[in-house]
Formats: C-alpha cells, structure tokens, sequence
C-alpha cells in the first residue's frame, strides 16, 4: 500500500475534505513545530506560529505551484516567522512564559518535553541533557538566517535548492549561510562523549 | 603533500558546500593526510551533537486538533486591535473607570477601603486577568497569560526590594492533561517564571551564640495539575543549600514534593520537584539556615545623682549582613550555645550545594575580600533617625515600642521582638529589650595594684533579681555603658563602660566602669626593718621576719562619700597585720592578700597605716605554730 502523497492530500483538502487537511498537520506537525521552536526559541511562542501557519497553509492552498509540498510549508512558516518578528519589534511583547533571560532554548517547557522516555540511568540522563542543553545554546546564538538555514538544512532535511526557495534567495547564498553557521558551531558545540544512550 | 585543510575547508566539504573542485582538492589531500582526517573526524562528532534535538520537539494531539479545528473553523469576526490604538483603550477605560465610580458612590452605604499610596498592590493573578479580560474585547488565552505578566512586574518589581535568593515556579502546561507518572527531568537552563511568589509571614530565629538563623518563610505558590518545577536561588546570599526544606502548609494529601536537585553547573541554584494533583494557590513553607544575620545585647545604665539607684535600658541589636532583605519578618533571638556541626558561612559558600568545601585560605579570601570591600553595617539610632526612613519603618518604631517577650526554650532562652520587623541587607537595627528604673545600686572603688595597677577602679554592684526590679529573664552578654545625672538638670555625664557576661536569674552583677578619675589611693612604704633572725649550727641564717610599715592615703574629690576597698598583697601567706588608723576595717582576703575598707567623706583626704610582719624561711614554721 503506497502512502498518499503530499500533493494528493493537499488536492483533497482543497476539494473540502478536512481529513487530508488533518493528515497534512499530522504529517508534518512535528517538524514545523520543532523548525519555528528552533526560529523563536520559546515553545509557546512557537505553537501560536504552528497554528498560524497551518491556518496559512488552509486559507492559500490554491496557491501551491510545486515541487514540493514539504518546502511551501517551510516557506509560509518562514513567512509566519518573520511576520511574528515584525509584530514583536511594533509592539514589544513580553511572554508570561518566557522569562527575560531565557535563552531560545532555554524553556523549561521544551525541557520538560525533551525527557527520553526510555532513558534509565540518571547520570546519563544528566549528560545527555546537558548536551543538548549546550547544542541548544550553540544554535540559538545563530544569527536568524543562519539558524534558519541550518534548521531547513539539517534538520528538516531540505536540499540546499529548497531551502534557497523557502529562504527566497539563492543556493550560494544558502551555502555562505550554512558554512558560517556550521563554522560557528564548531566552536560552540560540546566535544564528543560517549553517551550510554 | 599539500597544505593541510583549513576547519572552514573541512566543514564545508563534510557538508557539500564547496565546489566540486575543491571537494576533489579535499578528498585527495584527505586520503594521504593522517592529521586532518582526524581533524574531519572531530568534527564530524562535534556536529553528530546536533542530531540530539532531532526529535525532541513534538506536537502533541492537542496542538494539532487544535490546530485543525481553527484552520478549518468558521472565519472569527474581525476584532479592533485595541492594544494599537491606545486613545480607544484609554476612552474606553475612562467610561469604566467612571460608570464604576458612579455606581460605588450610589449603591454603597460606605466608603470604600483605599489603598494608601505607596503600598504594593497585590493583585491576585487570576483576578487580574479576569478585570482584563472584561475590560478589553474578548481575547485569546495568551492575551490573559500577557496580562498575569503585566500585573506581576508592575506589582511586585518596584515594591519588593530584589530579593537576591528568589523562586521561581515552572508548571507544566494543561492542567487537565492526566499527571504523567516518569517525573520530568530537571531543565538545564533558566527556568519558566510564572509567578514571583511574595514572602509572607517570615520567621527569624537567630542564634547569637554561633553564626547561625533558621529562617521559616511562607509563600503561597501557584501549582498547576501535575509536574511543577520551584527554583530556588541563593546567590549572593550565605544561605546553607543543604538545609533547604519545603513542605505545604495545606494539601499535603495532594501536593507533594518529591526532591529537590542541584544542576550541575549551575551554581546556587536548587529545583524542587512538586506534584500536585491541584491546581491553584497553595501555601508552603520553606525552611533553611543561613548565616550572616546576628544579634547582641546592649545596656545603657543612668546613675542618679547620688548614685544610690540606676535607670537601666536594654537593647538588642539584629545586624544582616546575610545578603538577603527580611521583609516583615518576626524576629526570635536565641541566647545560649549551639553546637554546629559545620559552619553554615562555608557551607553557603561552597559553589555547588554538596560538593567539597575549598580549602580555608581560599574560601577566607573570597568572603573577607568581598567583605572587606562593603560598608559596614549602618546603624539605625531609633532616636534620631526613625523620622527620615520610611523604608525601616522606624517612625513606627518611636511611636509606639516593642516589645521583646522572653521565654525559656530547652538549654536555650528564646526572645521575641513584638510584631515584625523589616531588616534590610546590610543594615542593623536596634531595639528596646526592657526598662527599668530606679534599681538599687551599691558604688565601690576598688584598688588593687596587682590587678589594675595605680588607679582605683569604679565598680557598680546590682542583682538581676526582683529587689532589684529585675529578675524577670536572664540577661543576655553584651557591652553597658553608665551614665551619671550631673546635675539637677538632669545633663548626663559619662562614667564608664565595660563588658558584661550572661547574667542568669539571682546572679549579682558588678560592673567596672574603668578607672577613677576623681579617688586617688597612693601606698607608701614608710619603714623597713627584720627581725628574729634564726642561725643554723654553721651560723647560717635559715629564718628571719620582714617588718613593714605602709601608710596608705585616700584623696576623695568627689562630692560624694565613697566606698573603697584597698587590697595588699604580701607574696607570701606567712604574715600577720597591724592596723593603726580610725573608720577603717581590713579582712583576710586570702592567703596572700588583706583588704580594707573604709568609707572617705567627700573632698577629703584619709589615711590609714598597717605594719605588716611576712616570716621567711624557718620562722614560716614558728608562725604556723603560733597562729595554732
């Protein structure tokens, strides 16, 4: 049984059926969420961008001109991103959930998702947590696009050729973005460790 | 072999980001170069660490309902931004403002309770965004959360002095969810604050026998259903982390606090662990021992004019230096030793809250350094400063006093200073202990040139019992300072000061005010001789008697009569005494010593002679055979 594609969901939303529409948040829930968590550093923040973005995502369907669903979708999340960004910098917002010194990842929110669920030994625990404490602190300290372009890169797995589509630049541009980002992060990473897990 | 590749040239050809010939470049220089494929390796596991938030982020089945039923949901109604045009909000507001001020002043019988400017304005969080809520157009949930932000900042910031050991509280979101049973792992980094609980009803109890006070807060904190994390800073404080308790005050069947941790890393710093099967406000209480705050006693003593009876003050003074503002606090002052099993200073300062203490020179340098370099405590005179500092509420202070009630507690006594009392970081405060006047006193003068060399001493002699108009507790250590009522006008003059040690009930105290300026005693040797010499059968002399004759003259230029008594020390315990002179009396004081005593008349001068006989060798035995 092949699964239903991207495309084909999107074309059923725009028939009217709310089940490919949900299929589509299903689907792609995780990795929006986790891209503007990384872009806005605060879990709250960022699931008020979620539910913008699919809102997006509903209202301009018939907007998509391809290739790739997954690229559209970052690309209004980017737009969400930056139009959240302009809001914040009109009226400044303070956020009851995030306190003034709280880093872009520095949520107790996020932490307290972040617990592995199969983790055992506490001491492992506590060095893996650790880490990705430090990972997080590393890459929140990117500059915007280049946190933007790692998290499309690395994470979401975006060719550099999409993500110069979702950016709205180009793929030399996304690659001077990467390298410096990937350059700064070397000095900013932990070493590696061995983790039980 | 070509140059070795740079970190910039190894990244960007682990992430295909250079061009293909410089990848071909990359890959030939690598396949004979040992060091920078091991320096592509280091990388490489440097940025394996980037897969650990891979999945950690994920949308719950909330979110994405959530998500669905308000893509797909009917259009909402276009709401005015309210909050972007201020002149709306601001008509708005005065139209409430005045349609709420014309309803109180019809429909309420009485004037409504104002609170006086100045005064925190405590606004409950709920209630808060509950007004907001109704004074603005329906908004969305975070619109309110924004709005319990608001009220926190604006009301606890400026009124609560930054409170250098603060908590803060980080409950888990929907509080309807089910409690997850695997407890959340402590976040690493800064901690969600939500709520700034304020400090209420704040219990002192300092120890002044060692650098120790166990401090009892209550807060009300905030819970949400479920996992709730509490931070807990001490820094800048000397707070001992590992004396930290919480328990709630209410609810214990349904909150519970599980544990509390010290990240790693993250010095002075301590979460709890807090499940509760609540949500709301629940009062807690949090305990733990802090150093740095002290007490003493002080006594302020006015003789009256003919120095028959003493007035006498005592005080207590409560220094902080712990790095910590006590607002409010009742304050409990503890006389007596306690045996500390470590000093709570170097536990408070120890970076990490279990970890090995540094070694004394270095922890010594950090504390007096830091020390060193601060005022010293500011001391607040009730009498003339309370007008000027509101902040120490002292004008209070003045018009109405305090009391310190007293009571027995164990090995220890136990003071408690009446109402609560704001002690702000730095700063001493000084309060009155008790009062008493007219108590009987005896004046002496002492001389004794063994002890005090030349000058007679002045002594002031009372009971702590109830002839005395005391009696009622003990007396705790602490410095007098006696003053004299010089005239009728009752100016004051200082006689003396001097230390005093814990005075338990019925004990005598005598108080040395120093030397005497005014009573002068000179002793003068005025003959010499020996006598009954004893021979040995060689002729050798094996005994003899010494014969002294001291005249000693009191010159009293006081206007009162004084009490003096003259002590004489022999350097030997084989001596007898004759005394010539009138109105004086002498006593054996003991083996070595006599004392006399007599009384001079004002400005005059009176002199007494004593021939003092000390045997000396074999003559020792006949003295000891004849005062048989």
């Amino acid at each position: 049984m092949t699964e239903v594609t991207d495309e084909s969901l999107l074309a059923a939303h725009l028939r009217g059926d709310t089940a490919a529409f949900r299929q589509l948040v299903q689907r792609y829930g995780d990795s929006v969420l986790r891209y503007l968590c990384h872009m806005t550093g605060n879990r709250d923040q960022a699931e008020d961008l979620f539910q913008e973005t699919f809102k997006r995502v509903h209202e301009k369907g018939h907007t998509f001109r391809g290739p790739r669903l997954k690229s559209w979708l970052f690309t209004i999340a980017t737009r969400v991103v930056i139009d959240a960004a302009r809001r914040r910098k009109r009226a400044p917002v303070l956020s009851l959930n995030q306190p003034v010194d709280c880093g872009p990842e520095g949520c107790s929110e996020l932490g307290a998702t972040m617990v592995a669920p199969d983790a055992t030994d506490p001491a492992d625990d506590l060095v893996r947590e650790e880490r990705k404490q430090q990972v997080r602190e590393a890459v929140a300290t990117l500059p915007a696009k280049q946190r933007a372009t790692l998290v499309l890169a690395y994470y979401q797995q975006l060719s550099y050729r999409e993500v110069a589509q979702v950016m709205g630049c180009s793929i030399g541009t996304v690659k001077t973005q990467m390298s410096r980002a990937l350059a700064r992060l070397a000095q900013r990473l932990p070493d590696a460790v061995s983790v039980t897990k | 072999m070509n140059e070795h590749r740079t970190e910039q040239q190894l990244i960007d050809y682990a992430f295909d980001l250079a061009s293909d010939a410089a990848k071909r470049q990359a890959r030939a220089h690598l396949d004979q170069c040992d060091a920078c494929r091991r320096k592509l390796d280091v990388l490489k596991g440097k940025f394996a660490a980037l897969d650990l938030l891979a999945d950690e982020i994920q949308a719950s089945p909330d979110l994405l309902a959530q998500t669905v039923a308000t893509a797909t949901g009917p259009r909402p109604v276009r709401r005015l931004p309210i909050w972007r045009h201020t002149w709306i909000g601001a008509v708005a507001a005065v139209i409430v403002v005045g349609i709420s001020l014309l309803m109180v002043s019809t429909l309420q019988p009485g004037r409504a309770p104002q609170t006086p400017a100045g005064e925190p304005v405590v606004v409950d969080s709920a209630k808060a965004s509950e007004m907001k809520s109704e004074s603005l157009a329906p908004a969305p949930t975070k619109r309110i959360a924004l709005a319990e932000k608001d009220v926190a900042v604006q009301t606890l910031a400026p009124t609560a002095p930054a409170p250098m050991a603060s908590l803060a509280m980080a409950p888990l979101r929907k509080p309807t969810e089910e409690i997850v049973e695997k407890p959340p792992f402590a976040p690493a980094s800064a901690i969600e604050l939500v709520v700034l609980p304020r400090r209420e009803d704040i219990q002192l109890t300092i120890y002044n026998g060692a650098d120790l006070t166990l401090v009892r807060e209550r807060r009300h904190l905030t819970l949400k259903k479920g996992w709730n994390w509490l931070q807990f800073m001490w820094a800048g404080t000397l707070i001992d982390p590992t004396s930290l308790t919480l328990e709630p005050v209410t609810h214990q069947d349904r909150v519970e606090v599980q544990q509390l941790v010290f990240p790693p890393r993250l010095r002075e710093l301590g979460r709890w662990l807090i499940r509760s099967e609540t949500s709301g406000q629940v009062p807690f209480e949090l305990t733990y021992l802090t150093s740095g705050l002290s007490w003493r006693a002080f006594y302020m003593g006015t003789l009256s004019q003919d120095e028959l009876t003493m007035d006498l003050q005592g005080y207590v003074r409560v220094d902080n230096q712990s790095g910590e503002e006590y607002e409010n606090a009742q304050t409990r002052l503890i006389v007596g030793e306690v045996h500390l099993l470590d000093q709570i200073r170097e536990l408070a300062q120890r970076q990490y809250a279990y970890g090995s203490p540094l070694p004394d020179g270095v922890k010594g340098m950090g504390m007096m350094g830091g020390m060193g370099g601060r005022a010293r405590v500011k001391f607040v005179d009730l009498a003339f400063r309370g007008a000027k500092d509101d902040r120490m509420g002292l004008l209070g202070d003045i018009l109405e006093r305090k009391e310190i009630r007293k009571e027995g507690l164990s090995e220890y006594f136990l003071y408690t200073i009446e109402g609560a009392e704001t002690i702000p970081n730095e700063w001493g405060k000084r309060l009155l202990s008790f009062e008493v006047e007219d108590i009987p006193v005896t004046s002496l003068y002492k001389y004794d040139e063994q002890r005090w060399g030349s000058d007679p001493m002045r002594f002031v002699t009372f009971a702590n019992d109830t002839e005395h108009e005391l009696g009622e507790s003990p007396l705790p250590n602490g410095q007098v300072r006696i003053y004299g009522r010089a005239d009728a006008e009752r100016h004051l003059s200082y006689v003396g000061g001097t230390g005093v040690k814990y005075i338990p009930v019925g004990e005598e105290v005598e108080l040395n005010l120093g030397p005497a300026r005014l009573v002068k005693v000179e002793p003068t040797l005025m003959d010499f001789a020996t006598d009954h010499y004893v021979f040995d059968s060689n002729d050798n002399v094996t005994g003899w008697d010494e014969v002294r004759t001291w005249k000693v003259e009191i010159a009293n230029a006081r206007a009162l009569p004084v009490d003096i008594e003259v002590t004489r020390g022999f350097e030997t315990a084989y001596w007898e005494l004759e005394l010539r002179g009138d109105g004086v009396a002498y006593e054996k004081h003991d083996a070595t010593h006599a004392r006399f005593k007599l009384t001079v008349a004002p400005r005059h001068k009176q002199a007494f002679t004593y021939i003092v006989t000390t045997c000396h060798g074999v003559r020792e035995e006949a003295f000891v055979r004849k005062q048989r």
